[in-house]
């Protein structure tokens, strides 16, 4: 003991060490917190939201279309949510499948604006209810017409009380200001989405890409209305880019399956 | 006297330890070591204060929360990963320079010959760390600089030898008295014609640098070692890489990272559940027998100064005390040294395994978690363990035990270390007396 006395070395060692692992006594009740901000789940699947008037086998042949462009196919999974809020499944995910498409469509998938706040609304049941069986906690998004006014108003109410976060969302010939093209009149939808746009998550990458059939637009949704996406996402989130699709299979209904849009599928929402 | 100090074996080996000090070329290795002692410190603190501090994911960032205190964060980071890059990232190429110079001092006093053979090795190296497809391209050259750091004083060593003994044999052959323009050049450029031949061999057939194909050996013989036995092979291989040389964090082996993924996805989406990948390289040998970088560096420390260092050597272990801490072993490793030294080899080894074999047997046999949770960077040593299974106070005491058990397996080679460096001390003192 008396020789251990003489060892100023050992003694500062000792002393430094304690100090140092304090810190980390200190923070440990709050580690799991920390790890859990930080954590992002094996499964991360992409949600794909048909528009009105589609059901869930909306995208079935889009998914065969990606699945054979890809070397890596994903399952798919598709989800019909009642207006009771039950939920009806058809397909599968494939065991250790890391990123499934999930479609949720709606039995009521009829258009107008108290409609898709109903629609935003089932769909936080479905993700809730597939979160709670797949353990997932990030996701992506591709949303078709008013699918992507559910996903956008799902980021902007429920997604934090989820506590999943949203990686990249792809909104299709969506209508922010619905079927309206005079630039000086808001609808009261795309007052919401202006309204609540600091709710989006702010490290989401967003892509919003519009048909051109006419010089005006797909056919049914007008340019103005989806360029209005601009200002909903536009310095909200992390990135936010704006596309235009001419030529074959531009119109509004033929989107999906366009094949440019396939590739961008493929390019900037799954890879 | 000495013999009953420290008994036959250790006498030995402080023997062996003296000899190699005087052999001519181990003593230009550790006075190489010596060399860059200083500039492998500052660059180590550098980078643990950038790691540990700055980033993210460093231990002191997440525990104090740095971001909320702490201005400017990216100019410092700039700032200290300018520094670590300009001296770690450099060590392979001082102990080149250092290597061939000390080789060759003795046989001349010409400074201009020291020097180019000095050069010369440099030269060599950077022949071997050159980018394959600039050179086969007959593109503009491209210098690879990533093999230059810690990993790469082996490379640097060994062609520090080769040029240094070349060097200074054909000096010795031409009897070279006075400084001689046409000799110097002659040397120089027969050993720069055939580094550059030696280089452009590797270049144009092999397609990994000098330094991964070194690296790779770590990893050949074990395919996610699971097993305890292929845990103490995997700790042995890269103790004793790490010993030759070969400093600094080895790449992790393939799958490891997602087995650690995995572990962490059970945690945290079923919480209470065992983990699937209980024992791994990650678990058990990262967490339980690295405390102060590789080969249980921080017991090493304590043993240092539970023995009784002389005020040389007692200032040595106090520059090596933070780095080591934050698990940076590299300063010990090159001051004390730890590199190429006979005695210390021994413990080097030994001690992760022994810590190895226990912390298997503990998490074996469930008498303590396997950690799961993600490691900060810096952490203290005996803390990881804690940190990394959520805070269970079993993990501390297996690290603690582990801690100490390696100290006793370092105490008596460290003695007999700190022996043989105050007896070559002493002889250094009589030798210059003797002159005077």
């Amino acid at each position: 003991m008396r020789q251990l006395k003489h060892k100023p070395g050992l003694w500062t060692l000792l002393g430094l060490l304690l100090v140092a692992c304090l810190p980390g006594f200190w923070w440990q009740p709050h580690q799991a917190t920390t790890v859990r901000q930080d954590y992002r789940s094996e499964m991360a699947p992409t949600f794909l939201v048909p528009g009105s008037s589609a059901t869930q086998n909306r995208f079935n042949d889009l998914v065969k279309q990606l699945n054979q462009s890809s070397k890596n196919k994903h399952s798919l999974l598709r989800v019909e949510v009642m207006e009771n809020g039950h939920l009806k499944y058809s397909g599968q995910l494939r065991r250790g499948d890391r990123r499934p498409y999930i479609v949720v469509g709606f039995q009521n998938h009829h258009d107008g604006y108290t409609n898709i706040l109903k629609q935003a609304k089932w769909f936080t049941i479905a993700f809730k209810a597939l979160q709670a069986t797949y353990k997932f906690n990030h996701f992506s998004g591709m949303g078709h017409s008013n699918g992507g006014l559910v996903l956008t108003l799902f980021m902007e109410h429920d997604l934090a009380k989820t506590g999943a976060h949203a990686d990249r969302l792809m909104t299709i010939g969506t209508p922010f200001n619905l079927e309206v093209s005079d630039p000086n009149e808001d609808t009261q939808l795309f007052k919401d989405l202006t309204a609540d746009r600091d709710r989006l998550p702010r490290q989401l990458i967003v892509y919003s890409i519009a048909g051109s059939k006419t010089f005006t637009g797909d056919g049914i949704v007008p340019f103005d209305s989806v360029n209005r996406g601009k200002y909903i996402f536009q310095g909200r989130v992390k990135g936010f880019t704006q596309m235009t699709i001419t030529g074959a299979d531009a119109n509004h209904a033929d989107l999906p399956e366009n094949q440019q849009i396939a590739e961008l599928i493929q390019q900037d929402l799954l890879s | 006297m000495l013999e009953m100090q420290v008994g036959r074996c250790g006498q030995w080996l402080i023997s062996l330890d003296v000899k190699l000090h005087h052999n001519r070329q181990f003593n230009a290795i550790y006075r190489a070591l010596r060399l860059a002692l200083p500039l492998v410190l500052i660059g180590s603190i550098a980078d643990f204060i950038d790691q540990a501090w700055l980033q993210t994911s460093g231990y002191y960032y997440q525990t104090l929360n740095v971001s909320h205190w702490l201005f400017q964060l990216k100019l410092m980071r700039q700032y200290l990963r300018l520094i670590s890059a300009g001296t770690l990232g450099f060590s392979a190429i001082v102990m080149a320079f250092a290597v061939s110079f000390y080789l060759v001092a003795p046989v001349t006093r010409a400074t201009a010959d020291r020097l180019l053979a000095g050069m010369t090795a440099v030269m060599g190296l950077k022949f071997l760390n050159v980018s394959r497809t600039s050179v086969l391209s007959l593109h503009t050259i491209h210098w690879v600089s990533t093999n230059l750091g810690t990993q790469g004083i082996l490379i640097g060593v060994l062609v520090g030898l080769l040029v240094g003994n070349g060097y200074r044999w054909a000096l010795q052959r031409e009897q070279i008295v006075r400084e001689s323009l046409t000799q110097t050049v002659t040397i120089t450029s027969i050993w720069l014609v055939l580094l550059a031949t030696g280089g452009l061999l590797w270049t144009s057939t092999q397609r990994a640098s000098l330094g991964s194909a070194f690296l790779a050996l770590v990893h050949w013989p074990f395919h996610l070692p699971h097993f305890v036995l292929g845990l103490f092979g995997y700790s042995s291989l890269s103790s004793l890489l790490q010993w030759a040389g070969v400093l600094g964090p080895l790449t992790t082996i393939k799958g490891e990272s997602i087995q650690t993924a995995q572990n962490l996805a059970a945690i945290m989406d079923h919480p209470g559940r065992a983990i699937p990948h209980p024992l791994t390289i990650h678990t058990v040998v990262s967490v339980y027998a690295n405390m102060g970088g590789s080969g249980m560096l921080l017991a090493l420390l304590l043993a240092w100064f539970l023995c009784r260092p002389d005020r040389a050597q007692r200032r040595l272990g106090s520059l090596c005390l933070v780095p080591t801490l934050g698990n940076y072993g590299v300063p010990l490793m090159v001051g004390l040294p730890v590199m190429l030294s006979p005695i210390l080899v021994i413990p080097f080894i030994l001690a992760p395994l022994a810590s190895i074999g226990l912390s298997w047997l503990c998490i074996r046999f469930q008498w303590v978690p396997a950690v799961a949770y993600p490691l900060a960077t810096g952490t203290p040593g005996p803390l990881i363990g804690y940190l990394g299974t959520g805070g269970s106070w079993a993990a501390l005491w297996l690290a603690l035990i582990d801690l100490a058990l390696c100290t006793l397996i370092y105490w008596p080679f460290v003695k007999w270390t700190q022996l043989a460096q105050r007896q070559l001390m002493e002889e250094a003192v009589d030798h210059a007396a003797t002159k005077a």
